[in-house]
């Protein structure tokens, strides 16, 4: 008898997984991230000392095993503080991707599914957020809407929705006329159901590799913000703020600044390590937007 | 249009339009403010006749579309009203700072192109060499450091620590040339080396893409050398990428730059656009976003025609 | 085989070092053409074909893949000549086009200097000369206004016309074999009965063996002296292409042929295709590579590797059984 070979069967899930947790790199990035949400979590709990706990008497002393960090120029316990803000910083990150994705993806859909004078309009606005460099824009923004933790959200959203839009709308223009499109369109489908069912899975990769290093970036953009004192108010503690007071007690107690500068790096260097694995197994000829650019003008 | 003037003569109706919806924006931020934008502005100093004069002047007590007009109409021919702060002209307090940016951005591009680009090439071409492998790790350090700690870090080594580069500061290329450079080395380097990480990934993908083309076989079938497979071929198709990951980053240097130019102390816009925020000094605000939105986008245009230089494809769209 | 062999391939082998183990792709490949002959190499995609020809010029990338053997041209082995050395015969003795000719052309460079490349490298022309002879070229391929076109860019050129170039850029240094590797499949079947033709032609004028790549047994009918049909890297099926055709003795060769559709009113209603897919490389049968899917196969044909036989002198199969034996 024949004996008919046949492949066997992983689902995608299983082996984007397994690529993933192939590369050292990346694992590393899960695990500082496993660490860091635990700790946002947990963060009163594992925070030794209050976050305003002025201690006039021990101000500016170097790290010790009281304060792991040492304390910063009111006595405040600094490690308790960076702890603290990883609350901050991981709040604006996600809530700031999750609305440039709730902005972005659908524009983007929209506009590759549409074409023509959709396309046209939404891309042209887009190109218009594009102009400003984003940094600025952000600042603009919460300049106009007012310094606090809600704006600086809202702000990084808006300022990272195009990109999203961008990946997405050219994801969705090399399927559209894909020939499975076509089929299931004879079959009777209707545009919702075509979009939703059968491009939306398709496009969910790129996807996915753009917000985990947008959640980098947007981490970046929030501490630059609240450097500026654009972000978070005192006596919140974020990250950037704390660089910032620490500008000026340098020769006295460098550790001011250093730690929460470290925080913001390994936050950062976790997602763009786990970003870049994703991308490696998910997609490795992806071209990043910077690079369709070209192709969409 | 197949003629390169048509190509160009379209990038900058796309500029002009982009630049419209932009100064839209900008206007429309402003006014999102609520209360009185003058009034914020003079603030402890306030003054029932400066109020008025400046009302007057930035004619907010016009509707707002007719304001909007107004104020395009001024803008295009350079005057972008006045600071309240200083009631002086806003244009004139920016071209004062731009000399310091331009130097400041040119020195951090130059750094990140001529740091990014030649390892790029190398470790692509070296692909799995030690080199490779540690600048590649190198890269993935330079992407994740926020610019802003970086910069605290050099002045805390090589100023505080160290004493060679002094911390913060700016002085005129024409005046003292060696302070000139030493002033310069540390911001440019902060802001510089992230965007050199970022080119060098994007340089080593954008060749080691170009080396699996089917063209890069054939040449190689031809009988070519491995040094003209890569210069005649390989890397005349990966400079396409490459010239639009700069042209992306000059962006992100710009404001990588408005943050470092806080961090030392540097005069140039982006440290006018911060101290108009805090001041609330709307129209300064404004004008400076404009400036810079402006700025990115010749340059994009600039990018974009040398894009169009160098791949001959585009020309013809 | 109509005289000397001009290259003589003996027992090529090719595997590639993968994540999951060494995958051997072509495994004991042997065959010779002479002058002017055409070879044609048949096989479904995986088979071999094209990995075996790369192989015959150093063109695979020597740390993932592994290559021995011998190809005897003029004397030497190719497989073992120095780079430099190699490099003397790529594009000047033994040619190679490929399949796409959208991305097998560099999109950045005029067709002129692409095709001046192997003139100025292998036979020393520059200039002027260099130009006309291009122009010349492109003209005995049949593209109109050569001189004019000679500073354009492979996109302002049709499938067919590319195509064109590319040949021209293959025959340029006259080589001794040009090795043709799926050069049609890309285009529609005018176009492709159209330039085989012109390269038959080509043959013709310029006494060049051809090794003809592909999968479609209709093109090797209009094309091919001699068939060798290649299954999981190992010769299936041997013979001249009347012969092959005729007597088809191999089960894979006749599967192979019972899949063509035929046109016409009275059709089957079915298409015959092969059961099964094609093999993986990692995980070949001990035996005959094409017993999973073959409807005659047994216990000897899986665990034991078939020798080759030569039922006719210049007819060879690898296969346990006789065709008497299978297909009484």
């Amino acid at each position: 008898m024949t004996e008919v070979p046949t492949v066997a069967h992983r689902s995608r899930l299983r082996t984007t997984v397994e690529t993933v947790l192939r590369n050292r790199l990346a694992v590393v990035g899960l695990i500082i991230l496993g660490a860091l949400i635990v700790t946002a979590i947990f963060a009163p709990l594992i925070a030794p000392h209050g976050i305003n706990e002025i201690d006039i008497a021990n101000r500016l002393s170097g790290p010790s095993t009281d304060h792991w960090f040492g304390t910063d120029d009111v006595g405040r316990d600094v490690f308790s503080r960076v702890v603290i803000a990883s609350r901050v910083s991981l709040q604006v990150g996600l809530i700031s991707v999750g609305i440039a994705l709730a902005l972005g993806v659908p524009v983007g859909l929209l506009s590759g599914f549409y074409g023509g004078k959709v396309d046209s309009i939404l891309m042209r606005l887009m190109d218009i957020l594009f102009s400003v460099p984003a940094i600025v824009l952000a600042i603009a923004i919460v300049a106009a809407l007012g310094p606090n933790l809600v704006n600086a959200m809202i702000a990084i959203g808006i300022v990272y929705t195009p990109i999203f839009a961008r990946i997405t709308r050219g994801s969705v223009l090399s399927l559209r006329d894909a020939v499975f499109i076509r089929a299931v369109r004879s079959l009777g489908a209707n545009d919702a159901r075509i979009v939703i069912s059968h491009i939306l899975p398709n496009v969910i990769a790129p996807i996915i590799v753009q917000t985990s290093l947008s959640l980098a970036f947007a981490i970046l953009a929030e501490a630059a913000l609240s450097f500026l004192g654009l972000g978070v108010q005192p006596p919140n503690p974020a990250w950037g703020r704390m660089l910032s007071d620490g500008r000026g007690f340098f020769q006295q107690a460098p550790w001011m600044a250093i730690f929460p500068g470290l925080a913001i790096f390994v936050t950062v260097f976790a997602f763009n390590a786990v970003g870049d694995g994703l991308r490696d197994a998910l997609d490795p000829q992806q071209r990043s937007v910077i690079e369709a650019r070209g192709a969409g003008e | 249009m197949a003629t390169v003037t048509g190509f160009i003569a379209r990038r900058i109706g796309q500029m002009i339009l982009a630049l419209f919806g932009v100064s839209v924006i900008v206007f429309a931020l402003i006014h999102f403010v609520p209360g009185d934008p003058v009034r914020i502005a003079l603030g402890t100093r306030f003054d029932p006749d400066v109020y008025d004069a400046l009302m007057k002047r930035s004619g907010l007590d016009r509707p707002l579309l007719e304001q909007f007009v107004a104020w395009l109409g001024s803008a295009v021919r350079g005057d972008l009203g006045v600071s309240f702060r200083s009631q002086q002209p806003v244009t004139g307090l920016v071209l004062e700072r731009l000399p310091a940016t331009l130097t400041l951005a040119g020195a951090a591009l130059f750094l990140a192109v001529g740091v990014g680009v030649p390892l790029g090439v190398i470790s692509a071409v070296r692909q799995g060499s030690k080199l490779d492998y540690v600048a590649t790790a190198a890269s993935q350090v330079g992407v994740s450091v926020p610019d802003f700690w970086a910069g605290i870090m050099y002045i805390l080594l090589f100023s505080l620590t160290l004493g060679w580069l002094p911390p913060s500061g700016y002085v005129s290329l024409f005046d003292d040339p060696a302070g000139w450079l030493s002033h310069l080395i540390l911001p440019a380097t902060a802001v510089g080396l992230v965007s050199a990480s970022i080119i060098y990934r994007f340089v080593r993908s954008a060749v080691l893409e170009a080396f699996n083309q089917d063209f890069t076989r054939t040449a190689r079938a031809k009988g070519l050398s491995s040094r003209r497979v890569l210069w005649d071929h390989v890397l005349p198709n990966a400079w396409i990428p490459i010239v639009t990951v700069i042209g992306l980053q000059l962006g992100f240097l710009l404001g990588g730059v408005v943050v470092v130019e806080i961090l030392f102390a540097w005069p140039g816009i982006g440290r006018l656009a911060f101290v108009a925020v805090g001041d609330r000094d709307f129209t300064l605000l404004q004008g400076t976003v404009l400036y810079i939105a402006f700025m990115f986008l010749i340059i994009n245009l600039l990018v974009d025609i040398i894009y169009g230089w160098l791949d001959p494809r585009i020309r013809y769209d | 085989m109509t005289g000397q062999p001009v290259l003589s391939v003996n027992d090529l082998r090719v595997s590639f070092a993968t994540r999951d183990g060494l995958a051997p792709v072509v495994n004991g490949l042997t065959y010779q053409v002479a002058q002017g002959e055409t070879l044609a190499i048949v096989g479904e995609s995986g088979s071999g074909k094209s990995v075996s020809s790369m192989a015959l010029m150093q063109l695979l990338p020597t740390p993932p893949a592994r290559v021995t053997g011998e190809a005897l041209f003029e004397g030497r082995n190719l497989l073992t000549l120095e780079e430099p050395e190699i490099r003397k015969v790529r594009g000047n003795k033994i040619a190679m086009i490929f399949q796409d000719p959208m991305t097998s052309l560099n999109p950045v460079r005029t067709i002129g200097k692409q095709l001046i490349e192997p003139l100025e490298l292998h036979r020393g022309l520059t200039g002027n000369v260099a130009r006309e002879r291009a122009a010349e070229l492109l003209d005995a391929v049949g593209i109109p206004s050569a001189r004019e076109r000679l500073d354009d860019y492979p996109h302002q050129f049709s499938g067919g016309m590319r195509q064109r170039v590319v040949i021209a850029m293959g025959i340029c240094c006259e080589p001794d074999v040009l090795i043709a590797d799926e050069a049609t499949t890309a285009l529609d079947v005018t176009t492709q009965a159209k330039i085989i033709e012109e390269i038959k032609d080509l043959q013709d004028r310029l006494g060049m063996a051809l090794i003809w790549i592909t999968h479609d047994l209709g093109v090797v009918a209009g094309v091919a002296d001699t068939v060798v049909v290649l299954y999981g890297g190992r010769i299936m099926e041997q013979a001249p292409v009347d012969g092959l055709f005729d007597q088809r003795r191999h089960p894979y060769t006749r599967g192979l042929l019972a899949s063509l559709p035929v046109p016409g009113r009275n059709r089957p209603k079915k298409l015959n295709a092969i059961p099964g897919l094609p093999p993986d490389p990692l995980r070949l049968p001990a035996g005959c590579p094409f017993s999973p899917r073959c409807v005659h196969a047994v216990e000897v044909c899986r665990s034991d590797r078939p020798d080759v036989r030569w039922p006719l002198d210049d007819h060879a199969v690898a296969c346990h059984f006789d065709p008497e034996e299978l297909y009484a």
